[in-house]
């Protein structure tokens, strides 16, 4: 199983942890990183990776994405819906041609983003992405392996009827795997809903059963959940918009002031990122507390007294890459093993937590209250598939 | 053409056609099939299904040498070859092994992926629509229901039955689910036929599977026959039946390539 980079603002730090030997390749953002730019970059930062085209809302120019040739304001001002109608080949021709250029590992096929679940959204996207996508493609004789974007309501997962309509539509299309997001709309930093877990599985592991390629995007640590379904690839990411799908992230809207979370520091024993308030009580309160940390070459650094925790420092986020994509990397390679393994992992973070509570108490964005559902979600999945 | 052709005898019709054995003086043995255009819906029919036969060219599928169109009338007719051979309803006896079946499976998936790679599902695979030629490949024919992907749906939203023969239909055409319609639905029929030639049953028969249900009935909630008292389960067609009579499509083999690489490593 492959880990990309889901990169974004800061970039950087992906591309300098991924030159370190850190993940298997990036993709790219098209709104924090200018075309030319991406242009110019080494090729071996991009033959192991993609590009979202992020044509999620069609015609927001938020930050670099109408500096892309495949921008639809570009292609003619004001451009709406219906004009998808008359461009859309011209559209596919232009953000292949781009793909192309940067000589990427996949060639993928974009979709766009509605609030609601419209009836017509299988339809829409054949029409105006997948079919002249995939016609060009094959015009051009090209052969490089193409994924679907897929945005993965939450509906989808938990009406039967969407759902089977989303599986027949994703299966039926002539293409090599897809890059499917799960949005997930929980008001917790780690997703805690039983249901949503469990169909987000057994989603992956059809997909899987029917030959397809699966990379998952915008994953935070339900990644390592995920990993039992047997994906091609999860994600990395730095900030929390990076391990979480939103689409305020693709809106042009002015800037109001800017709220910063708190920094965290992620625990590959706790499976869990922990605010990083709590190091201090962890210092004063449990003997051997760095223990409960990966090490790592930024982890001297970080628990240094003088370290100025904020969430925009770059070594939180690093040593999550470097910590994460070794803990994604070091799971057994077999279905049957990997699952007992990921049990194995979760009672342990549950009995290490209990051990901190003996002494500090934490809130629920830092206790590890996840672990409970992800130990009933494995479960139910390792059952449904026997 | 059809006036210079000698009628030998009527054949079985279906549908609102009349068909007649005939022979051509150059040609041979033909088959003219004459009827009446009812609407708009069955006139685009009846075009799809002879500008597609104009291009297939290949031996499973019978050549078509003459369409007309009498707009007076309102009546088409249609002159094709003749199939030598017996249909796969009379001869399906002559298909009871695993590898007699798989066989022949593999030999319709090389004729039905011509058009499942031209975007068209058949959508009315039953043992009466396969030939079997006496060199003993098959023939498929009566492409008038075929689903043109490609191409603006004739049928109607509303419709609570999309068009089929019902007892070899798959749901999704039984439900009028027609966004689902794509070669996997001519999966489920192959399943069905192939599990019969298996059986010597339908195997969505209700008075094989001790139940109340009609075959329409089972075939919706998924209920069929694995073996019967005479013939036992064999697990290359447990795994054949897994695969292809399943209720929703992405259950299915996704594509003919899976299906055909199931049936040579079971072979």
């Amino acid at each position: 199983m492959k880990v990309y980079h889901q990169t974004g603002f800061r970039q950087n730090w992906n591309i300098e942890s991924f030159e370190q030997g850190v993940g298997d390749g990036l993709i790219y953002s098209p709104v924090n990183l200018d075309a030319d730019k991406l242009l110019l970059l080494d090729g071996h930062l991009k033959r192991t990776g993609f590009i979202d085209p992020q044509l999620y809302l069609l015609n927001e120019a938020k930050g670099t994405l109408d500096t892309y040739p495949y921008f639809p304001g570009n292609i003619k001002p004001d451009y709406s819906t219906p004009d998808l109608d008359n461009s859309n080949v011209l559209l596919a021709q232009l953000c292949i041609d781009f793909q192309l250029k940067n000589d990427f590992e996949y060639i993928i096929i974009p979709t766009r983003y509605y609030a609601d679940n419209p009836t017509t959204y299988f339809a829409q996207t054949s029409d105006y992405f997948v079919i002249p996508f995939c016609d060009f493609i094959k015009n051009k004789g090209i052969r490089k392996k193409i994924l679907l974007s897929v945005i993965v309501k939450a509906i989808m997962l938990s009406d039967e009827e969407k759902r089977n309509e989303a599986l027949n539509w994703i299966t039926g299309q002539n293409v090599d795997g897809v890059y499917l997001i799960f949005e997930d709309n929980s008001a917790t930093k780690q997703i805690k809903d039983f249901e949503f877990l469990f169909n987000s599985l057994l989603f992956i592991q059809i997909l899987k059963n029917n030959g397809m390629e699966v990379h998952l995007g915008y994953n935070n640590t339900e990644a390592l959940l995920f990993s039992i379904a047997m994906p091609d690839s999860v994600t990395i990411g730095s900030f929390e918009n990076l391990r979480s799908f939103g689409i305020k992230r693709f809106q042009d809207i002015e800037n109001g002031p800017m709220r910063g979370p708190r920094a965290r520091l992620y625990s590959s024993q706790l499976i869990q990122w922990v605010d990083y308030q709590y190091i201090g009580a962890f210092k004063k309160l449990i003997s051997d507390y760095e223990n409960l940390f990966d090490d790592s070459e930024f982890k001297p650094l970080m628990f240094k007294p003088e370290f100025n925790w904020h969430f925009l420092k770059s070594e939180p986020y690093k040593h999550y890459f470097f910590v994460f994509n070794r803990q994604i990397k070091s799971l057994p390679e077999s279905q049957t093993d990997r699952i007992e393994n990921i049990k194995i992992q979760i009672k342990n973070a549950v009995n290490l937590f209990r051990k901190i509570e003996d002494s500090v108490l934490l809130d629920e964005n830092s206790d590890g209250s996840h672990l409970p559902t992800w130990f009933n979600a494995v479960n139910a999945f390792q059952k449904e598939i026997k | 053409m059809i006036k210079d052709c000698k009628i030998i005898k009527d054949l079985p019709s279906g549908g609102q056609k009349n068909v007649q054995l005939a022979e051509h003086p150059e040609i041979g043995l033909v088959v003219i099939k004459r009827g009446e255009i009812k609407s708009f819906t069955s006139l685009e029919r009846i075009k799809r299904e002879i500008e597609l036969l104009s291009v297939l060219k290949s031996e499973f599928y019978p050549q078509q040498y003459h369409f007309n169109i009498d707009i007076k009338t309102k009546e088409f007719e249609i002159v094709e070859d003749y199939i030598e051979g017996a249909s796969l309803r009379e001869s399906m006896k002559s298909f009871a092994t695993v590898e007699q079946i798989f066989t022949l499976l593999l030999s319709l998936i090389d004729g039905l992926s011509i058009i499942w790679e031209l975007n068209i599902v058949h959508r009315d695979l039953k043992p009466e629509n396969i030939i079997i030629r006496k060199n003993g490949n098959p023939c498929i024919i009566d492409l008038g229901i075929a689903r043109f992907l490609d191409l603006e749906a004739l049928t109607k939203t509303i419709a609570p039955i999309g068009p089929c023969t019902p007892i070899y239909a798959a749901p999704e055409q039984l439900t009028n689910n027609k966004n689902v319609i794509d070669p996997r639905t001519d999966f489920f029929c192959l399943g069905i036929i192939s599990m019969e030639m298996f059986l010597g049953v339908h195997p969505f028969d209700g008075k094989y599977l001790e139940n109340q249900f009609s075959i329409v009935e089972n075939i919706l909630q998924d209920n069929y026959l694995l073996e019967t008292r005479h013939v036992n389960r064999d697990e290359r067609m447990v795994e054949l039946a897994a695969k292809t009579l399943q209720l929703q499509p992405y259950n299915r083999f996704r594509n003919y390539i899976q299906l055909q690489s199931f049936l040579i490593k079971h072979l």
